[in-house]
Order: C-alpha cells, then structure tokens, then sequence
C-alpha cells in the first residue's frame, strides 16, 4: 500500500507543470449583451446561476484540468483549488443538483466555442484572446 | 423489506430504460476503499485487530439522464463492504424541474437531515476519511417519498429550502442484535443559508416511529402481563418522534471550522432522548488537509418512566422497574470520540486520507483506538 502511494504520488509530481499565474481574460460571445462581472463568472461555473443577467441561458466552457489556465481561474475567479471545485461539484453531481460544466481540450476549443455559441462564456490566456471574442473580465 | 426493495429494482430498471431512449446520459460514479485496523483487543465501526476494509468501503454508480429538459431520471447503485458489496439501488428518483428556483422529486431519495446528508456517501466531497459518525450514524438516511427543493439568493445570501414526506423502512443493530425501523408519515424542513464565508443550516423532522427489536419481546411480553399500558409506553409503535438539528461552517479556504448538533426524542418509547454533536477544523495548504474532529454522542439521560412505577403495590415494584430499566438499557450509550487525520488531494478525482480515531465510552471508561486509511476517488 505504502509502496502503491508514493509510487502515484511520484507521478501526480512528474505529470503538474506549475506556471507563473499568467493574466487570464473572461470572453463570451461578440453578440453577447450581458452584464458580467466577477461574481456572476463565479455563480454560473459553480452552477449556481442557470441565465445571464438578459435572461439568456448561460453555457460554461472549463478547460480540462490538466490546462495550467484552469488552476488559475479555480483559483483566481473562484477562489479555490481545482480539487476543491471538484469537490463541490462531487456534492452536487451525486445529489442531481447539478452538471458541472462542460471541458474542452485546450484554449482554441474555448475560442471556437465561445465564437459559434451566443451562450457560451470560457476563459483564456489574455495572450490567447482574438477579435472574434469578447472581453467581459480581465485579470 | 425484500419486496420493498423488488419494487424499487422494478422502478430503477424503468428509470434506466428511459435512458436508453435518450441521448444525453451521465454516468458518474464514486469509490471509497477505507482500510482500518484497531489497537489489539480493540473495536471500533466495525474494525478490529485484524487489518480489514470491508466495514466502511463502498463502490456506487450513478446512472442519470435527461428525460426532456425540465425532468431528470437518476439511479444510484451502492455496494457497500458491510453488506458484502452486494449492489442495491439505494436511489431511485425523478427529479421536475418546475421553475429556475423550484424542483420536485419523487421516489427513493437521500433524507436531507445534515449538512453532509446529500453527498455523504462520497468521501472526495469532504475531508473526513467517514462523516463523523456520532451524528451521521442513523438507520434513517433515505426515504421513499417526495422533496421540494427551492433555491435562490439576495445579493451575498445564498438560501435554500426543502421540504421532504415520505416513508422510511430500514434495517439496523441494536447492542448487536438486528432491528427493524419503520417511520411513516415523515415530514423533514429544512432551511440552509450561506453569506459570504458563512454557512448555516437547520433542521426539524417529525414521524411515526415503529421499532421492531425481536431481542426485547421476552421482556415486553413480561411487562405487559404486569402492566399493559406501561408496555404500551415503552414500546415504539406509532409513536411521535422528532429530529432536529443544526449546523454553522466558516470557511476561508486556507482554514475551516464547523460544527453539527443534531436530536432525536421519541418521548413516547424506550428509546432514550439523544443528542450528538460534532466540531471540526481543518487547514488547507497546498494539497494537504490536515484536521481534527471531536464528537460527543449521548444516550445516556437516566432511565424513563420510573416515576410512573410508583403507582404499583411495593411488592410489584423491584420486578416492573429491572423490567423497565432492562428494556431501555440496549439503547443507552454515551460516547466522545476524537480523530486527527489528513487529506491529500492526489488529483481532481481521487483523494488520499489517514486517520487516528480514538472513541471512549463514558460509561466505563473503555477506550477503542482505531487507524484507518483511505482512497477517494469520483469520476
């Protein structure tokens, strides 16, 4: 067991690239009326808030976790840890309360779905960000 | 029981084959595998001597699909160790959504009586390696009935209401003999409230309470030869009980603390009045929680109804008051437990954890120690 542990331990740390926190943009789509701040980010990743403040349905865009800008939003807009966000949506997913958001692969699958969706709000690296998408939070 | 639990089968098949129909189906699921092993001599949960994981390991599946998009069928099949990881659907419900703020329920649903009732299951959800179970030990978890839920918030304030009715049929261990539960006409309130790093919850429940304990229908049998209606007294048969309970948290993310207080008085019966409780903290740093738990169980509020012997010719009265204090005593019990572990936050879906618990019985004295490990994980 003891041998078991500190052998996937040794992975976790050989799999965790650990990045500077870099400066990371809330976008949405071009068309996108909304009122977006900080808080309203944060209630619609954790599932709290179903509609932007229009009355649109809100889709969420995660990236997976194994993208450094996902530790960085957890932390920065949600004000935890990755594990811990899982954590709570483990409390929700298991009660059918909730379906956490959708993941998408990398920061080019948050901007092609944020373009194509009227609905959809994702985050990247302000770096990443391009014209076809708007800017609702930068950080 | 057994037919009870057919007809749920019979309701789950249903449920999953609604599924088949269906595009959109979630399958999550979640394991705890929790090995322990107690001091020599020693026992706790379960647990002895002997390194064993059945007591408190379980694997579950949760099979979940959108019927149309107001309703949702979930289906949620546990194989618990303490039952020899035989797999039962523990839930089995369908879920309406009837507004933003508003949903309903109905068929076999988690009862929610405490803070960690809805996820209790799930070891990644909290950083206990088992919910503390001087409070979340109860034979009464899940009912088959019908939950409203309301939700919504007012600027900081998070609220949410349920009101949950149904029927509870359960089985339990009574000083290790085997017991039967039943409480019918269930009605639980409970309110949760969350503001900034705070959180509050309250709960109060009613029911009519049936025991079925074989071990003690010599000494009713006794009783009531002696006196009927003090047989009548002490047995729980459609008796009133209540539950209530109450919960605070501050959480600041680098560091936690929390309590739980949780009742039960089913003045009516044998069953003494008990009262439970908790306190834990806990720091966050890194991928470690480190934390410590202190809980106090107590049943031990003296013998009831002694008052009411001194109606009996002295003659009768030694004979109806061993009777009286011999049917309340496999209940009573009075207990603080204290535990250290911590939590290592191995990825986003498994978590490792350790602890040390040590419960004494504040009766005589007898202190159980148990160590106990733990792989969480969810997908």
């Amino acid at each position: 067991m003891i041998k078991k542990t500190g052998l996937l331990m040794g992975l976790l740390f050989l799999g965790n690239s650990f990045a500077a926190s870099a400066a990371m943009s809330v976008v949405v789509n071009k068309k996108n009326t909304a009122e977006i701040d900080e808080k309203v980010v944060q209630r619609i990743f954790l599932g709290k808030e179903k509609k932007f403040s229009n009355g649109d349905i809100a889709v969420p865009i995660n990236l997976a976790t194994n993208n450094v800008g996902r530790g960085v939003f957890d932390e920065q807009i949600l004000g935890r840890s990755s594990s811990q966000v899982s954590a709570y949506w483990s409390k929700l997913v298991f009660t059918g309360k909730g379906v956490p958001p959708k993941e998408v692969e990398n920061e080019a699958d948050v901007l092609a779905a944020v373009e194509a969706d009227i609905n959809a709000i994702g985050y990247i690296d302000s770096t990443s960000v391009t014209a076809a998408v708007k800017v609702v939070i930068s950080k | 029981m057994i037919k009870l639990n057919k007809n749920l089968s019979v309701i789950a098949v249903a449920v999953l084959a609604t599924f088949q129909a269906q595009a959109d189906i979630r399958i999550n699921g979640f394991a705890n595998l929790t090995g322990g092993i107690t001091s020599s001599e020693d026992s706790l949960y379960d647990y002895d001597d002997n390194i064993g994981f059945a007591s408190q390991s379980l694997f579950a599946i949760q099979v979940s699909g959108d019927i149309n998009d107001k309703m949702t069928a979930t289906g949620q099949l546990v194989a618990r160790g303490s039952n020899d990881y035989s797999a039962d659907f523990e839930w089995a419900y369908i879920t309406y959504q009837t507004s933003d703020n508003t949903s309903v329920s109905a068929g076999r649903l988690r009862m929610p009586l405490f803070k960690y009732s809805a996820s209790l299951d799930v070891g990644y959800s909290y950083h206990w390696v088992v919910a503390p179970q001087s409070v979340y030990g109860v034979p009464f978890n899940n009912i088959d009935g019908v939950r409203f839920d309301y939700s919504g918030y007012t600027g900081d304030l998070e609220y949410s209401f349920q009101f949950t009715t149904g029927n509870i049929d359960s089985e339990f261990t009574l000083a290790g003999a085997s017991a039967a539960l039943v409480i019918d006409n269930v009605v639980a309130i409970t309110g949760d409230f969350a503001y900034k790093n705070w959180k509050f919850r309250g709960v109060y429940a009613t029911g009519k309470v049936n025991f079925d304990i074989p071990d003690l229908e010599p000494a009713f049998t006794q009783l009531s030869q002696l006196s009927a209606s003090l047989s009548d007294k002490l047995q729980a048969s459609d008796d009133s009980g209540i539950f209530y309970g109450g919960s605070i948290e501050y959480d600041v993310f680098d560091w936690f603390v929390a309590a739980e207080y949780t009742g039960v008085e089913i003045s009516d019966s044998f069953y003494p009045d008990e009262v439970n409780y908790y306190v834990t903290a806990g720091i966050r740093t890194g991928k470690w929680t480190p934390f410590i738990t202190y809980e106090k169980s107590d049943l031990n509020n003296g013998p009831k109804f002694l008052s009411e012997i001194s109606g009996f010719p002295a003659a009768f009265q030694p004979g109806v008051t061993q009777l009286v204090v011999a049917i309340q005593q496999p209940a009573v019990a009075e207990d603080n437990t204290i535990s250290v572990g911590v939590r290592y936050d191995l990825d986003t879906n498994v978590a490792l954890k350790a602890d040390i618990v040590k419960r004494t019985n504040d009766i005589n004295d007898k202190e159980d120690s148990l160590l106990r490990f733990a792989v969480n994980y969810v997908f």
